[in-house]
């Protein structure tokens, strides 16, 4: 790379999958194989991810570290650029700067219970986060994943979100919100932090990794609270508007933080002492 | 080291000398009833004697628009190249004021802050910084309270002091400062040592130490309401700052090329924050404000250990309601003193 | 009249009829003054009036922050006041929410201001609330003096005339934000699917910027000259709201903020309004 840090990576759409109306992952390679091979990065890290002409957007990596060759995110159609981005078709080019940020600290989670929830298109970064620990399984003990939406339709990673379920090893709970249930649903209904207090997690030797919309943490916080869970063991990842994801323009700041240098990786402790700006 | 002096008549020869050289001379000149920084054709435009432009050099480093990346579309792919310039014009700024320079070197920690933006280094590394000491300042002036001085250093490669008796004593700061003293020699003087030199007072308004502590447990405080109605939350403040920074990344193009652009954006502005959603966390005037002076007088602190503000007083001159940031802060230090 | 002034405030306040006095107070040197938001009867003593109450506070009508005070007073000059009159008819205020407190105003800035030399608003024609005494208009001939100047310019020149006026512009929008008739909750340049209006500050994105806001004001603009006094480049703004004010007189004998009950050209349509606009 050059010393143009604004410089990005050229890669290629190499698979597309539908994950839920408006939301599509994207399977990314490097068009420069030699800089593929060179790239690595660890779960939880984001990158900014462009299509020329139109500009460019943050997402985390969805994919693990452990799968080598290529990166994928998972993003929902929102505003100029994701609707670009989901317009794209295999072969297409795709701008791609990162890693950037702080990470899951997964060296300090071993020997632990991992509890990993995540909520509608949050569940993208916990999406990394679980098949990095899939695939060091036997550094971890129980390993507990929530996924929930608003509806079934809406869940993201349906396939995986199946084969998770018929892991043996690992607790998968699915739950959407009560209204969101079809007839065939065989998972729970009732809202994450509700399903998350009726199911009791347990909080022993455990680290929890979770991402949603900001209500959402917010009341999941309150019921992991209740379970007798500290804030220090519970680390949850950001998505503020970003521009450069390299602590230059500022707009990430919130408290004396930058989200992309500082962050997005936060325990809810820190996120408590920061002002509520995000 | 001031062993030399520039007679102000000959400041023509000089801003000559340097332009042999091959230095671009950037100076104050008048632009529409405003004073701005611009390239000096014609040395009798320079304007040393203006207190305040309307701009700072920050432009001068971090333009306000400036292409990273130029992208054409050929087919269905795409070919790139990055607009980083291989070197920049050798430039010498004459006529900044000592807290301009000052904003320089604040800057500097950001734009080093673990990746090296070589849009501003490159800048920084061809430009030379001439401030003048500043003997006449106004009441909006306030860099004596925010670690600053009308004729403080840090930043220049040259100092200038006016004298009583019609000179500038001239004090070079760094290797960049002698280069200019070496170029100039035959238009300067030696420096007796006895020169009246004219520097003005700059009464301190208040106490920067009160002022972060004050701040860092305030975020929540009916001090922030009555301000939080004034401000407009245009970009005034923000776009005449020294050190102010915050920028956007757009990409502009047509169907057969375009560019990706760096461009001033500023905290105040009302979609600053806002994101595709719709979701706003700074969504009111008020919690925007309190941004910009948490930022400079408290997160940037923390973490680059300076105060993100020179104490020029551009924003306070300059907003449209008369939003005065040393009021604002001197009040917040004023807050602290009474509840100790 | 300073002292006037405060006591109408305070008298509204304390009968409980509006519940914000949005009016002047001493700046931070002894030529400017600076908003204030009074709630209280005994704050009223920070209000203030001389020739530095330059700004315009209608502007603040419209934020939603203020919205939460069920009934505003603001003091407002004649060219303020007019702003008034085109929210209500615009539906952005009702004007029984408001208490326009008129001043009469024999201009502000020293030396006056140029909108000031042909004021006929002295006193302003809208007011609920009138501080000091009746002031005879001013003749409104010069009004479009600077306008014609330019009109006597070829299109060439008319052309660099404002390609160089606007390649100073910075887009801080402090023209736009002072301004009481852009309202609009997402900007036109706030608008990215398309970008519109570019958002960066180069020439192509500033004459567009500047060309639509003033477009967009055409038959809207009350004169009150805020956005030029505001703008740090010194673009003469005025002269570009102007020139479409004079058309809008012309072509269709209307101009903002008098007339309470006339219909806005813009968004009425009248059989017999002339074609010439339409070349």
């Amino acid at each position: 790379m050059s010393a143009d840090i604004y410089e990005p990576y050229f890669m290629r759409v190499e698979e597309i999958t539908d994950e839920a109306p408006d939301i599509r992952t994207l399977r990314l390679v490097f068009q420069d194989e030699a800089e593929g091979r060179k790239f690595d990065f660890r779960a939880g890290q984001f990158g900014l991810f462009s299509v020329f002409g139109e500009g460019e957007s943050t997402f985390c990596i969805a994919s693990p570290p452990t799968q080598k060759g290529y990166i994928e995110c998972s993003f929902q159609k929102a505003g100029r650029v994701t609707r670009a981005l989901h317009d794209l078709e295999i072969g297409d080019t795709v701008g791609f700067r990162g890693p950037y940020g702080n990470w899951f600290p997964l060296d300090e989670m071993k020997g632990k219970n991992i509890i990993l929830i995540g909520m509608g298109i949050g569940l993208a970064p916990v999406r990394c986060v679980i098949w990095n620990c899939l695939d060091l399984r036997d550094d971890f003990r129980d390993i507990t994943i929530m996924v929930g939406s608003r509806e079934v339709g809406l869940l993201v990673y349906k396939r995986e979100i199946k084969q998770w379920e018929e892991m043996s090893g690992v607790k998968l709970v699915k739950t959407v919100d009560p209204g969101g249930e079809t007839p065939d649903w065989d998972g729970e209904v009732g809202f994450v932090p509700t399903v998350v207090e009726q199911i009791a997690l347990s909080p022993e030797n455990a680290v929890v990794v979770m991402c949603g919309p900001p209500i959402a943490i917010k009341f999941t916080l309150a019921a992991l609270d209740n379970l007798g869970f500290n804030a220090e063991q519970i680390y949850t990842t950001l998505e503020n508007k970003m521009k450069c994801g390299l602590g230059k323009c500022g707009r990430c700041n919130v408290g004396n933080v930058y989200v992309c240098k500082d962050g997005p990786v936060f325990t809810a402790a820190q996120l408590r002492s920061l002002p509520q700006e995000f | 080291m001031t062993e030399f002096k520039l007679k102000e008549a000959r400041l023509g020869e000089l801003v000559n000398a340097l332009k042999g050289e091959g230095y671009r001379v950037v100076a104050p000149v008048e632009e529409e009833g405003a004073f701005v920084f611009k390239e000096v054709n014609d040395p009798g435009e320079i304007r040393l004697d203006v207190l305040r432009t309307a701009r700072s050099i920050k432009e001068l480093f971090f333009p306000r628009v400036e292409p990273t990346l130029s992208y054409e579309f050929e087919g269905g792919s795409v070919t790139c190249r990055s607009e980083i310039p291989e070197s920049a014009r050798k430039t010498a700024i004459i006529g900044c004021r000592p807290c301009d320079a000052a904003s320089l070197t604040m800057l500097d920690k950001l734009f080093d802050w673990d990746y090296r933006d070589e849009y501003w280094f490159k800048r920084r590394e061809a430009t030379t910084v001439i401030s003048v000491a500043c003997d006449a300042p106004d009441s909006y002036c306030f860099c004596t309270s925010v670690g600053g001085s009308p004729e403080g250093t840090m930043g220049s490669d040259l100092l200038m002091k006016k004298t009583s008796d019609g000179y500038y004593l001239l004090e070079a700061v760094t290797e960049k400062g002698r280069s200019v003293l070496e170029t100039a020699k035959d238009v300067l003087e030696p420096a007796t040592g006895d020169e009246e030199v004219q520097v003005g007072d700059v009464p301190r308004q208040f106490d920067l130490e009160h002022v972060k502590p004050w701040l860092d447990k305030n975020f929540e405080h009916d001090y922030w309401d009555e301000i939080s109605y004034k401000c407009l939350s245009c970009g005034v403040c923000a776009f005449v700052c020294p050190t102010c920074h915050c920028f956007d990344i757009q990409d502009e193009a047509d169907l057969e090329r375009g560019v990706r652009l760096k461009s001033w954006d500023s905290c105040c502005l009302p979609i600053f924050t806002l994101h595709a959603s719709g979701h706003n966390p700074r969504a009111t005037r008020g919690a925007r404000y309190r941004q910009r002076v948490m930022h400079k007088f408290a997160y940037y602190v923390d973490k680059f250990g300076m105060t993100a503000c020179v104490g020029c007083g551009r924003c306070s001159v300059s907003c449209p309601i008369d939003m005065n940031i040393c009021t604002v802060v001197a009040g917040a230090a004023g807050q602290a003193e009474a509840s100790t | 009249m300073s002292e006037e002034l405060r006591q109408k405030a305070r008298e509204l306040l304390e009968k409980g009829d509006v519940d914000l006095v949005i009016g002047y107070g001493e700046g931070s040197d002894p030529t400017r003054t600076m908003p204030v938001f009074i709630r209280r009867p005994e704050d009223c003593d920070r209000l203030v009036w001389n020739k530095h109450c330059f700004n315009n506070l209608t502007s603040y009508l419209t934020w939603p922050e203020l919205k939460k005070h069920r009934r505003r007073a603001v003091v407002c000059k004649g060219c303020d006041a007019k702003a008034v009159v085109v929210l209500c008819k615009e539906s952005q205020v009702n004007r029984e929410d408001v208490v326009v407190i008129g001043v009469s105003c024999e201009g502000v800035g020293d030396p006056l201001l140029s909108k000031c030399e042909f004021c006929d608003v002295r006193t302003p024609k809208t007011y609920d609330i009138l501080i000091g005494s009746e002031l005879q208009p001013l003749s409104k001939e010069k009004e479009f003096e600077s306008v014609q100047e330019i009109e006597t310019k070829d299109a060439a020149e008319r052309w660099e005339f404002w390609r160089e006026h606007f390649s100073r512009c910075i887009k801080c929008y402090a023209c736009r934000q002072v301004c009481p008739l852009c309202y609009c909750t997402q900007c036109v340049v706030e608008r990215n699917q398309p970008q519109w209006v570019p958002t960066s500050s180069h020439p192509k994105g500033n004459f567009a910027w500047n060309v639509m806001r003033a477009m967009h004001l055409a038959g809207r603009c009350i004169g009150c000259g805020e956005c030029e006094r505001v703008c740090p480049s010194n673009i003469p703004l005025m002269l570009a709201n102007r020139k479409l004010a004079k058309v809008v007189k012309e072509q269709f004998e209307y101009e903002a903020g008098y007339d309470i009950d006339e219909p806005l050209p813009m968004t009425s349509f009248m059989p017999d309004d002339s074609d010439e606009l339409f070349k």
